[in-house]
């Protein structure tokens, strides 16, 4: 077929001359010194005290953290698995790979409690272990197996097993409303935290909202 | 004229290839857009649109075969076919002067198009107030940066970007007094404490700090939607003259704590030829001979809204240029970037609580070309159109009595 020559001709050059070739690439810049990350989290191990910079929660200046000015404020949202109804006054923001979603929730007198909504491609340690983990956040001593069922909240919707829990600290300044759910052989967690003045007077809402946890339509 | 070279003249100048390549673009578009479902826009670009031909993985088939053309390919095409059919086809008279506007017209929004593919370039630059940065980082690319440490004053960055990592080949640089081996890449990735892992992984790691070495990256699958970030993970081997040094696991981000921010890995020193080195995976920088200041961020609703509707988002920055030239304050505002040295930044993304600001910053320096392009098909149009007007003006006019 002489009249198809000239196409696979140009075909075979671009194909040839069209992939660009990532390079090492070599500079010099003024000497920078390695973000102050502070003291690595009390729930990772970080009994090591050769740790030299340690590390800690990503910054503020991690890529994807910061409030979209398209969504500054979204009522619904919705993640790859699980879907849900977020109250409207929760000011939502950028999510990650991992990190399902995010939201500031405005308490009285600017007080603002952090909602993070994230999902683990596995069990996780367990549901006994995970509840020690929140628990330990909080300054509270863990439970055992039997201990265990004082202090979650346990019902059934839309096909989910949800847990949840309340914690506050022994001081009463901060605390946690959080909820485990098993789905698709991974684990969700959405947890409230932060001042027990933000926190607190949110309880309805976030019970509210967890009531609207269902699986995502395909 | 030689039988292969009519060939090609007819082959590039016959309207029947036009017709081909409309109809190849409108399945090429279609497709695209019922693809964006599952890979996003910025994912549908690059597969359909900057590529020459939309590839394909079969079955467990690590080569991508091409399946269809791509958008340069067809646009590619058309460009030729349009100068052909000028140059071969089409001859020049004062009352084609219209056509011939429209036909560049559209041969330059297609250079365009083609020009904003290949030299188009977004980044990101993100502080918080007070802080200084001179340069931007990618949200797609990622980079292996190893770095001499060893000058107090100056930094000496070797790069290497993600995907030589991903080949897996030993990569040498005459700067660096070691090999680097990539052990083991993923390019998205979960990495977790140990506890976490449960056993579906264990570290290679035998070098950097301890707490650090311990976790293990869980591949993810690769995400193509606009607001979500991979999260590479390797496991590089540095291999010295004398033998093996380490390795060491690199990763962006660490997951200690599933329900709680991830954890960013710091850069991991070590000492090596009596010289002092760090290593670590990130965005791939953008440095600039300029840096810039986040003084303030406002971030501004309209009082009484809930859900708070935004009313201004500013970020209030000091440039300051090595050359000694710049030394000013600027506000980076919605619908007012500021345009320095070819880049361009736009107030991205802010977070008042944190006093935190993102700037988009966007390299594009074919951006006037569609505005041109445009203006050149308009003023065409209106040639054309208006001969044909004032052509049949004159003659019903002339044929009154």
């Amino acid at each position: 077929m002489p009249a198809s020559r000239p196409l696979v001709l140009l075909a075979a050059l671009l194909l040839a001359g069209g992939c660009r070739r990532p390079e090492v690439t070599a500079y010099e810049v003024p000497s920078e010194k390695d973000p102050d990350l502070g003291l690595a989290p009390a729930t990772a191990n970080n009994t090591n005290a050769g740790t030299e910079a340690g590390a800690t929660a990503a910054p503020a200046g991690a890529p994807m953290a910061g409030a979209s000015m398209a969504d500054t404020a979204v009522p619904v949202a919705e993640g790859p698995g699980l879907a849900w109804t977020a109250p409207a006054s929760w000011q939502a923001k950028a999510a990650g790979a991992m990190r399902k979603a995010t939201y500031a929730v405005p308490g009285p007198g600017g007080a603002t409690g952090d909602l993070s909504i994230t999902a683990f491609p596995s069990d996780v340690g367990g549901e006994l272990a995970n509840v020690n983990r929140w628990r330990g956040q909080v300054q509270l001593p863990p439970v055992d197996e039997a201990g265990l069922a004082g202090v979650v909240t346990r019902w059934t919707q839309s096909g989910l097993s949800l847990t949840a829990v309340d914690f506050a600290s022994p001081s009463g300044a901060q605390r946690m409303l959080g909820a485990i759910v098993p789905y698709n052989g991974g684990t969700w967690f959405f947890k409230l935290s932060g001042p027990a003045a933000a926190v607190g007077p949110a309880k309805a809402d976030f019970m509210a909202f967890l009531h609207t946890v269902r699986p995502a339509q395909p | 004229m030689k039988p292969l070279a009519r060939q090609f003249r007819d082959f590039f100048v016959s309207l029947e290839l036009t017709v081909v390549l409309l109809a190849l673009g409108i399945i090429l578009i279609f497709w695209a857009t019922l693809a964006q479902t599952d890979l996003g826009v910025w994912g549908v670009q690059q597969k359909f649109f900057h590529s020459f031909f939309v590839l394909q993985r079969f079955g467990g088939s690590s080569f991508p075969f091409p399946v269809f053309p791509g958008g340069y390919f067809i646009g590619g095409l058309l460009f030729l076919n349009l100068l052909a059919a000028h140059v071969y086809r089409f001859k020049y008279t004062w009352r084609k002067t219209g056509i011939w506007l429209a036909h560049g017209g559209i041969a330059l929004l297609l250079v365009g198009e083609l020009l904003s593919g290949l030299w188009q370039q977004e980044s990101q630059m993100t502080f918080t107030e007070g802080q200084t940065k001179n340069y931007a980082e990618s949200f797609r690319d990622n980079e292996l940066a190893i770095v001499d440490t060893t000058d107090p004053k100056v930094d000496k960055v070797v790069a290497i970007p993600e995907a030589l990592l991903a080949k897996g080949d030993p990569i040498q640089s005459p700067k660096l007094p070691f090999r680097v081996i990539p052990k083991f890449y993923t390019p998205n990735s979960v990495t977790v404490a140990p506890a976490l892992a449960q056993g579906q992984a264990s570290s290679m790691a035998d070098q950097g700090p301890p707490f650090l070495r311990q976790f293990v990256p869980l591949p993810q699958p690769v995400t193509y939607k606009e607001n979500e970030k991979n999260l590479p993970a390797a496991y590089v081997e540095l291999d010295g003259p004398e033998g093996p040094i380490g390795t060491w696991l690199l990763a962006e981000e660490l997951v200690a704590d599933p329900s709680a921010q991830p954890i960013q890995m710091p850069p991991q020193h070590f000492d090596f030829g009596g010289r002092s080195w760090k290593i670590s995976l990130r965005p791939t920088r953008h440095y600039q001979p300029y840096e810039l200041t986040l003084l303030k961020v406002t971030n501004d609703v309209y009082p009484g809204t809930n859900p708070p509707i935004p009313k201004n988002f500013a970020s209030r920055v000091r440039i300051r240029s090595d050359d000694g030239r710049d030394n000013r304050e600027v506000e980076i505002y919605m619908n007012n970037p500021l345009r320095y040295r070819g880049l361009t930044y736009y107030q991205y993304q802010m977070d008042k609580a944190s006093n935190l600001s993102v700037l988009e910053v966007v390299s594009n320096p074919s951006w006037r070309l569609p505005y041109v392009a445009c203006i050149l098909v308009a003023l065409g149009l209106v040639i054309q159109f208006g001969l044909h007007l004032f052509g049949f003006a004159g003659r019903r006019a002339a044929a009154r009595p």
